[in-house]
């Protein structure tokens, strides 16, 4: 179960912060998205990953709750959604 | 590590037969081009010379008004080949000149779909596609393909510290699993690099629509479908203005390409607005020296070029996308990049059943006789013979149906015969012994690839060893025929000199361990001559 919703839970979370990044870097966005595709991808792998290590259940998969929240609050922050093209 | 050693158990199980199937397939499928020629039936009277890409042009675009919107020609000196949308039919139709007869009309004469269907159980399954926005069966393989990055990034973790010494470690010291352990961990080591490219390229491809709609719902915002198409598309969507246009003769269209990239190998035309002055064709193939090989010339039908997508000439998505491709179907190195491709894909399919056994053998060990463990072993038996001996039986039916009465119905015999094999064996599987199931399917499998050159030679003569592509396929058959042979070869060694484990040996359950191994048996005799 642990594993599962890790595996579920870390996908918005990579793509968010790999928005993030296109938010942050002085590039266009549209420029190398199949590289953020990729990133994405890797990351969600690795955060899968980081989510079996704490010996405890629930305390990664609230965080990955929480990390989702906050990079949702961080993206409405950037011009990204709509305008960004 | 004792939690890194439980995920990498939970995804490789929750993953390994799907992935047992599709690199199985996907080792045959290196060499799709070379099976789609395989595949055609070779008759001792061939008929007459078929038509020339431009007469096939006409004839298709006359008869069928959606191939004009959108066609692929697939250029061929013997049997040039059209696929089209037809939206009576909801989806891609694929004429060859040798269908359309003297009068120039298209006969749908059956043809093998073998290729096909090995591709389609490469990244899907075979689970069709009923033309949902969503590829049902591409997604599910995608998202495997996300646990088996895991999977191996979590088995990185736990061999590193070990790993010279587990690289050399291909023996079994008296235990059968201690050697299903060390074969897991010797091929996950060697093949890791090749294994990172398959899982991170699978997903990218096979998660591709999701991420989209993530993103595009999370990040972007509605303009990301736009801006999708506008960074992957070579050339915009023909708005027609209704002025129509002599189409070129296609010699002429590859000459222009060859002008405009002199280096290009011709792969597939793309045409779009066919007769229309506002349409366009995209020339697509490849530069060769390059990993990311992929090119375009796209020109309008007056032949001026339009676009010219090359490696050194085009956008970072482009050059990032055309590894993507290369990497996962290893076309980019020539023969010998496909044949390592095809022997790391066999190795794959061993890694996989390696992991299942493995972990059912530890589970065992761990929680005692269980249901559970003995249920997935057999059944991952019976998927990995279904799926080798299936295959066969679908090689064999292709070859020999259309030299029958029954060739009409080769393309549905090949998945049939697949389905009814897999589904036998799978239930064959759950009622047998393990370990004399596995005995047999390994005695018979290499005789199912062996038989398929033979049969081909009986039905087509030198047809089967003197054209390259025929020659090719059907000694990558005897590969895979000698590699099973091998793996029989080990299994028996195996049982020579280790006792298997108790699982493998007929009923195991709770209160009802019936087959015991060595040492058990010693151990019990033990207890009760002292208990005497």
């Amino acid at each position: 179960m642990r594993y599962f919703l890790g595996v579920l839970l870390s996908l918005p979370l990579s793509l968010m912060l790999i928005g993030l990044v296109a938010a942050v870097l002085p590039m266009p966005w549209h420029g190398w998205l199949v590289l953020q595709l990729i990133a994405a991808i890797v990351l969600w792998m690795l955060l899968a990953l980081l989510v079996a290590l704490p010996a405890k259940t629930w305390p990664p998969l609230i965080a990955l709750l929480v990390g989702n929240l906050a990079a949702w609050l961080a993206l409405q922050a950037t011009p990204l959604y709509g305008v960004g093209a | 590590m004792r939690r890194m050693i439980d995920l990498h158990a939970w995804v490789g199980v929750a993953s390994g037969l799907a992935l047992f199937v599709a690199f199985f397939a996907g080792a045959i499928n290196v060499f799709h081009h070379e099976l789609h020629h395989w595949q055609e039936p070779h008759f001792a009277e061939q008929s007459a010379t078929p038509m020339g890409m431009d007469r096939l042009l006409e004839q298709v675009t006359e008869q069928y008004p959606d191939a004009r919107k959108r066609l692929y020609l697939l250029p061929d000196d013997e049997d040039p080949g059209v696929m089209w949308l037809e939206s009576s039919k909801d989806d891609w139709v694929t004429a060859h000149a040798t269908d359309f007869n003297a009068q120039g009309v298209h006969e749908d004469a059956p043809r093998s779909a073998l290729a096909d269907f090995i591709n389609e159980l490469h990244f899907a399954l075979g689970i069709p596609n009923p033309g949902w926005p969503i590829n049902i069966g591409m997604t599910f393989m995608g998202l495997i393909s996300v646990m088996y990055g895991v999977a191996l990034f979590s088995g990185l973790l736990i061999h590193w510290p070990k790993l010279r010494k587990e690289f050399f470690a291909l023996k079994h010291e008296g235990n059968m699993r201690r050697y299903w352990k060390n074969l897991h961990n010797v091929i996950g080591i060697i093949s890791f690099p090749f294994h990172l490219i398959m899982s991170v390229t699978g997903a990218a491809m096979g998660m591709f629509t999701v991420v989209a709609l993530l993103l595009g719902a999370l990040v972007f915002g509605p303009q990301l479908r736009g801006v999708i198409t506008e960074q992957t598309e070579v050339w915009s969507a023909v708005e027609s203005q209704g002025n129509s246009v002599i189409m070129p003769r296609m010699d002429d269209v590859l000459s222009a390409a060859r002008n405009e990239l002199p280096e290009l190998t011709v792969d597939w035309l793309e045409i779009r607005g066919y007769g229309d002055a506002a349409g366009w064709i995209d020339v697509a193939g490849s530069v060769p020296g390059y990993v990311g090989h992929h090119a375009h010339v796209v020109l309008d039908p007056t032949l001026g070029p339009l676009r010219v997508i090359a490696p050194g000439q085009r956008s970072l998505n482009f050059a990032s996308l055309s590894p993507v491709y290369s990497l996962h179907f290893g076309d980019y190195g020539g023969l010998l990049v496909k044949l390592l491709y095809f022997v790391l894909g066999l190795l794959g399919s061993l890694l996989f059943v390696s992991g299942n056994i493995l972990w059912c053998e530890r589970r065992s060990d761990r929680t005692g006789p269980g249901r559970s463990s003995a249920f997935l072993l057999r059944l991952t038996l019976g998927i990995c013979a279904g799926v080798v001996i299936g295959i066969a039986f679908s090689f064999l039916a292709s070859k020999l149906l259309p030299h029958t009465p029954l060739a009409g119905l080769v393309a549905m015999a090949e998945r049939g015969v697949f389905a009814l094999i897999l589904v036998l064996l799978v239930v064959w599987s759950l009622r047998a012994s393990p370990l004399r199931f596995s005995s047999q399917m390994l005695r018979i499998a290499p005789f199912c690839y062996l038989a398929i050159p033979l049969l081909q030679a009986v039905l087509e003569g030198s047809h089967a060893w003197l054209e390259a592509d025929n020659r090719l396929v059907n000694l990558l058959l005897l590969a895979v025929a000698a590699s099973l042979w091998v793996v029989r070869r080990q299994f028996r060694k195996r049982i020579r000199q280790a006792e298997p484990h108790p699982l493998w040996v007929g009923k195991v359950s709770e209160g009802d361990p019936k087959h015991l191994a060595d040492t058990e048996r010693e151990a019990d005799a033990a207890a009760s001559h002292s208990a005497r």
